[in-house]
C-alpha cells in the first residue's frame, strides 16, 4: 500500500514539476512587453488620424516627450486649431494646457481632447504593467492571450484581453472592456518598424469600437529615440515650453 | 454708414463661408496612412493664427440704463454688426531663447458705425537656461486662478468675459522669472514666479495708479494630485492683496476647484442716497467655488458660485439705476444732461463694468459629440445675478468637424426685473454666428 502511495505521488511530482516550469510568469511577460513596446524615456512624433463612416478624415500631429513609468508629455503640431495645445499626465493626474488661456484645466482620462475614438488614456499612455495586473495567461499556439485587470479604479478600462505574438513578444491586438463587461474599442498593432537604437515595434495602431459604429482611428508613430529629460520637464509650469524640447 | 467699410468687412465675414462651401465640395484627401514626420521638424520662425467673420443680431433693451448710457438716442430696435478679426501669434526660436507675440485686430460695421482697432496683445523675449529656470522680459497675458467664469486671485489677469472666457487678452509689461522644481514624493513639484510690472505714462498705464513699480508672486505645489496656488501682490498702483486657489480630482470624472482671495484696504466709488459719490476703503474678501462633471455620455458639467467681496449690494445698484432713470425722465434738456454725465463719471468708476455685484452663480453644459455627430458640442451657459435673481442664458451650437475650420451660432437672453443687473443690460437677446479659420 504504501508503495503504490509512493509510486502515485511520484507520478504527479513529475507531471506537475514541468508543467509548472513551463507555465508563463505573466507578470514578467507583461513587462517584457512595455519594454519592447518603448524605451523607459524617449521621445517620439505620432499621427492620429479620425475616420468617419463617410471615409472623411481629420488629422492630428503631435510630439510626444515620456520618462519613467508616469511621466508623459504631448504637444499638438497640427492642425493649426490645436497648435500650441499641450496635454501633460503626471501619474493619475492630467492637465490640458491651451496657450493664451492660461492655467491648464485637469481632464480626466476617458476624455478625447482630439475627439474620435482615441480618448486622453491612449494618447498618454503609460506602460501596461503599471496600471494593470496579469490575471491569467492563456497559450494559444503561436501567441499568448492574457488577461489584465486595472490596478485602480482611474484606469480609463477597466480589463484588457492582450493577444501577444509569441516570436516579437509584441501586442496583436488588445480588446479594451468597462467594468460592465461591455467592449469599449478594439487596438490593432501592425507594421514592425526599426526605428533604431533597438527599438523595433509597431508602427501603426488602429482602433475601433463598437459604440461608435463605422468610425475609426489610426494612430503612426515616427521617430522614435530613446531620450532622458529633467523631471521639471513634466510638470504645469512648463507646458507653455514643451515645443523648446524638439 | 460708409458703403466701402461695410463691404470691406462683410467680405471678411463672407471669406470664411466661401471656404467652408468649397472645402466641403473638396472633402479630405484621402492621404491613405502616410506620415511624412521631417514636415514637422522644428523651425526656427513659428507662426500661425486665425481669420474670423462674426454676424451678430442685437435686439435692444430700450428701458435698460445701459442702452440709455451707452447707445443714447436712436429709433431702432435692433442692430446689425459684422466683424472681422485677424489674429496672429508666433516665436522665433535661438537656442534656449525665443522671442514671441499675439497680435490682433479687428474692424466691425453695423447701423450706426464702422470701427477698428489694433494692437499687440503679447511681445515677449524668454530665455531659458535650465530646464528649471525661466526668464522672460515683455508684454505676457496673465490668466492665473482655477475658476472659469471668474479669477478672484487673478491680481495681474485682465477681466474675462464669462461668457467667452477662453479668448485671447491683452498682456501687460512685466519682467518675470520662474524656477520648477520636482521632488516626486507627498510633494510632487513646485514652482516659483516672481513678476515686476511697472506702472508709468504709456506703460501700463490702464494697471492703476502710475509712476509705482509693483511685485506679484505665485507658488505652486502639486501636493497629493491636488494643485495649490500662493498668490501676492504689492505696490502702490493697486492695494495689496493676497490669494489662494486649489484643483483637484476627486475621481476620475470629477474635479473641484476653488479660490479665496483677500484685500485689506480695497478702494471702490460709492454712490450715496444723497447722490454723492465717494471713494471708501475697505477690507475685501472674494471667493469661488466650483466642480466640474463628466457623465458616460460625455456630458460636462460645470457649476460655479462667486463671491465678489468689492462688489455692490442691490441697494447700491438699484441707486445708480434710479439715478440714470432720473435722467432718462427729467424734463429740462439742462437738468437730463447734467443727471446723464453723473450717471456716467458712476459707471465708469465701477458700477458700468460686468458683474459688479455681490453673489453669482455660473453653470456651463457641453455635449460633446451626442448621437455620434463627431466633431459636434452642443452647449448652453447661464449666469445668475444671486442678488436680484436676474440672469442671462447662452445656448450655443459648436462644429469643428472640417480641418481648422470652427463653426459657432449662439443665442444669448437676458431677463431680469426693473433694477436688476441683467434687466438693466443695453440689449435683451442677441444672435452671434462665428466662423473662424486657423492657420
Amino acid at each position: 500500500m504504501k508503495n503504490i502511495l509512493f509510486f502515485l505521488m511520484s507520478g504527479w511530482l513529475l507531471i506537475l514539476l514541468p508543467a509548472q516550469a513551463m507555465a508563463v510568469d505573466g507578470d514578467e511577460l507583461l513587462k517584457q512587453v512595455d519594454a519592447n513596446l518603448q524605451p523607459q524615456s524617449y521621445e517620439m512624433y505620432r499621427k492620429l488620424i479620425n475616420i468617419e463612416p463617410d471615409g472623411r478624415k481629420k488629422e492630428f500631429v503631435f510630439y510626444t516627450a515620456k520618462k519613467g513609468k508616469d511621466k508623459m508629455v504631448a504637444l499638438f503640431l497640427s492642425p493649426a486649431s490645436e497648435k500650441g495645445r499641450v496635454s501633460l499626465r503626471l501619474g493619475d493626474n492630467m492637465w490640458l494646457y491651451i496657450p493664451n488661456v492660461g492655467k491648464p484645466i485637469r481632464i480626466t482620462s476617458l476624455q478625447s481632447v482630439v475627439g474620435g475614438v482615441f480618448n486622453n488614456s491612449d494618447i498618454l499612455r503609460l506602460d501596461f504593467h503599471v496600471e494593470y495586473d496579469v490575471k491569467g495567461v492563456t497559450d494559444q499556439g503561436e501567441t499568448w492571450l492574457l488577461d489584465l485587470k486595472a490596478k485602480t479604479r482611474s484606469v480609463a478600462y477597466d480589463r484588457l484581453k492582450m493577444t501577444v505574438d509569441k516570436k516579437t513578444v509584441q501586442p496583436l491586438d488588445i480588446e479594451c472592456i468597462a467594468s460592465s463587461g461591455m467592449l469599449i474599442k478594439t487596438l490593432h498593432y501592425s507594421d514592425i518598424k526599426d526605428f533604431g537604437d533597438g527599438i523595433v515595434r509597431p508602427a501603426k495602431l488602429m482602433t475601433d469600437s463598437p459604440l461608435h459604429k463605422g468610425y475609426r482611428s489610426v494612430m503612426i508613430f515616427a521617430k522614435m529615440k530613446k531620450r532622458e529629460f529633467d523631471d521639471e520637464v513634466f510638470t504645469l509650469d512648463f507646458t507653455p515650453r514643451v515645443n523648446e524640447l524638439r | 454708414m460708409s458703403n466701402q467699410n461695410f463691404s470691406t468687412v462683410l467680405g471678411i465675414f463672407l471669406l470664411p463661408l466661401v471656404t467652408v462651401t468649397l472645402a466641403l465640395a473638396g472633402g479630405d484627401a484621402a492621404a491613405d496612412f502616410e506620415f511624412d514626420v521631417d514636415a514637422f521638424e522644428k523651425k526656427p520662425l513659428q507662426w500661425g493664427g486665425y481669420i474670423e467673420g462674426k454676424f451678430e443680431h442685437f435686439f435692444y433693451n430700450k428701458d435698460g440704463a445701459l442702452y440709455v448710457l451707452n447707445v443714447g438716442n436712436t429709433d431702432r430696435s435692433t442692430l446689425d454688426r459684422a466683424t472681422g478679426t485677424l489674429q496672429i501669434d508666433g516665436s522665433y526660436s535661438a537656442g534656449r531663447s525665443s522671442f514671441n507675440w499675439l497680435l490682433k485686430g479687428a474692424a466691425s460695421q453695423d447701423q450706426e458705425e464702422y470701427d477698428d482697432w489694433a494692437d499687440i496683445f503679447e511681445a515677449y523675449l524668454r530665455l531659458r537656461p535650465t530646464d528649471t529656470l525661466t526668464v522672460e522680459a515683455g508684454k505676457q497675458s496673465y490668466k492665473w486662478g482655477t475658476g472659469y467664469a471668474w479669477n478672484p486671485v487673478g491680481f495681474l489677469n485682465r477681466r474675462k468675459d464669462p461668457n467667452d472666457p477662453n479668448e485671447d487678452l491683452e498682456g501687460f509689461i512685466t519682467l518675470e522669472s520662474t524656477w520648477i522644481h520636482s521632488f516626486g514624493s507627498v510633494v510632487e513639484s513646485m514652482a516659483a514666479t516672481v513678476s515686476v510690472l511697472p506702472v508709468w505714462e504709456d506703460i501700463n498705464d490702464d494697471f492703476g495708479r502710475e509712476n509705482n513699480i509693483n511685485l506679484a508672486a505665485r507658488l505652486y505645489f502639486l501636493i497629493n494630485n491636488t494643485d495649490i496656488d500662493l498668490i501676492y501682490f504689492t505696490g502702490d498702483s493697486r492695494s495689496t492683496r493676497y490669494g489662494i486657489d486649489f484643483a483637484s480630482n476627486l475621481a476620475t470624472n470629477f474635479a473641484i476647484h476653488g479660490e479665496f482671495s483677500w484685500i485689506p484696504h480695497a478702494t471702490r466709488a460709492v454712490l450715496l442716497e444723497t447722490g454723492e459719490l465717494l471713494v471708501e476703503k475697505t477690507s475685501s474678501t472674494s471667493y469661488l467655488l466650483g466642480m466640474r462633471y463628466l457623465s458616460e455620455q460625455n456630458v460636462t458639467t460645470i457649476v460655479e458660485y462667486y463671491h465678489n467681496g468689492s462688489g455692490y449690494s442691490e441697494e447700491e445698484m438699484r441707486r445708480y439705476y434710479q439715478l440714470v432713470d432720473e435722467a432718462q425722465g427729467a424734463g429740462e434738456e439742462t437738468a437730463a444732461t447734467m443727471l446723464l454725465e453723473k450717471a456716467l463719471t458712476v459707471s465708469r468708476s465701477g458700477y458700468g463694468a460686468a458683474q459688479t455685484g455681490e453673489d453669482y452663480g455660473y453653470a456651463r453644459i457641453t455635449w460633446k459629440e451626442p448621437f455620434d455627430i463627431v466633431y459636434f458640442t452642443p452647449g448652453i451657459t447661464g449666469i445668475v445675478s444671486l442678488d436680484d435673481h436676474s440672469w442671462t442664458l447662452t445656448p450655443e451650437l459648436l462644429y469643428t468637424g472640417f480641418t481648422n475650420w470652427e463653426l459657432r451660432l449662439r443665442c444669448s437672453l437676458l431677463s431680469g426685473n426693473a433694477f436688476s443687473e441683467f434687466g438693466e443690460k443695453a440689449t435683451e437677446s442677441k444672435i452671434e454666428l462665428r466662423v473662424r479659420y486657423f492657420f
